[in-house]
């Protein structure tokens, strides 16, 4: 009974793995973001690496599930952490360090420095 | 009689372990499904949150299932190795089943925040300006 169930788990896995390609596919050529695509790919590859772990897998299995999890949260903890800071700079907007001072600032400062005001 | 128990135990392991596996293999074909149907008819990056929250739910079940069969393996574990594997999947499936919740209050959170946008925007009378509404 538990090997019937290991073994068809075994195979939905890799079923669950071939669908987390085609469904991060789609997303990648829908959106043309790679940050959704991957997060859509990275959830079904968890999804195909729990039902990996059925039954009573051996060492190996275990420590690269819990590898593959790991490395899938410190990816998309990144990406989230690039997205929030691209939405939190407006488009086209300069730095603070790149913001060109106005000529007339210029001119005004050179004229009168701050030890004559 | 504790051989009762084992034969009663395992059994139970295997049916709990098999409806969570059920629960994550339904959930990842209903998720590629609206996936396809969500990519093929909107095209657009916003409606990918909900798809993968519904995803996020489904692959949380599935691990409340394969955590009872862990709680329930321990009734019957004879040898250490077999214990120290239990302990390492039942950490594996315990830290993702708390880093998929706070997945979910994040994505909710986000989906919210979306939906409330654009009232916000409907009664900002500067709103046209800031998303280039000229063009």
């Amino acid at each position: 009974m538990s090997s019937t169930l290991v073994a068809v788990t075994g195979a939905m896995s890799q079923v669950v793995a071939a669908i987390a390609v085609v469904s991060g596919g789609l997303a990648l050529a829908v959106t043309r973001r790679p940050g959704p695509a991957l997060g859509v790919l990275l959830d079904l590859l968890v999804a195909a690496g729990l039902l990996r772990l059925v039954g009573d897998p051996d060492w190996q299995t275990i420590a690269v599930t819990g590898t593959v999890v790991a490395l899938r949260h410190l990816i998309s903890y990144g990406l989230r952490l690039g997205e929030r800071s691209l939405e939190e700079t407006p488009r086209g907007a300069p730095g603070p360090t790149t913001r060109p001072r106005p000529p007339r600032d210029i001119v005004g400062r050179l004229l009168r420095p701050a030890w004559r005001r | 009689m504790e051989e009762l128990l084992q034969e009663i135990v395992n059994v139970l392991v295997v049916v709990v372990e098999a409806c969570g596996a059920a629960v994550i293999i339904i959930g990842a074909v209903w998720a590629f499904l609206l996936f396809l149907w969500v990519g093929l008819r909107d095209r657009s990056t916003r409606n990918f949150v909900p798809v993968r929250l519904t995803l996020g739910r489904f692959l949380a079940l599935g691990l409340e299932f394969q955590l009872a069969a862990d709680v329930l393996k321990t009734a019957v574990a004879p040898s250490w190795e077999e214990i120290g594997q239990l302990a390492a999947i039942a950490a594996i499936r315990t830290a993702l089943n708390y880093f998929l919740g706070k997945e979910i209050a994040e994505e909710k959170r986000q989906i919210e925040e979306d939906r409330e946008a654009p009232s916000d925007a409907a009664t900002d009378p500067t709103h046209h300006r800031r998303t280039g509404g000229s063009g």
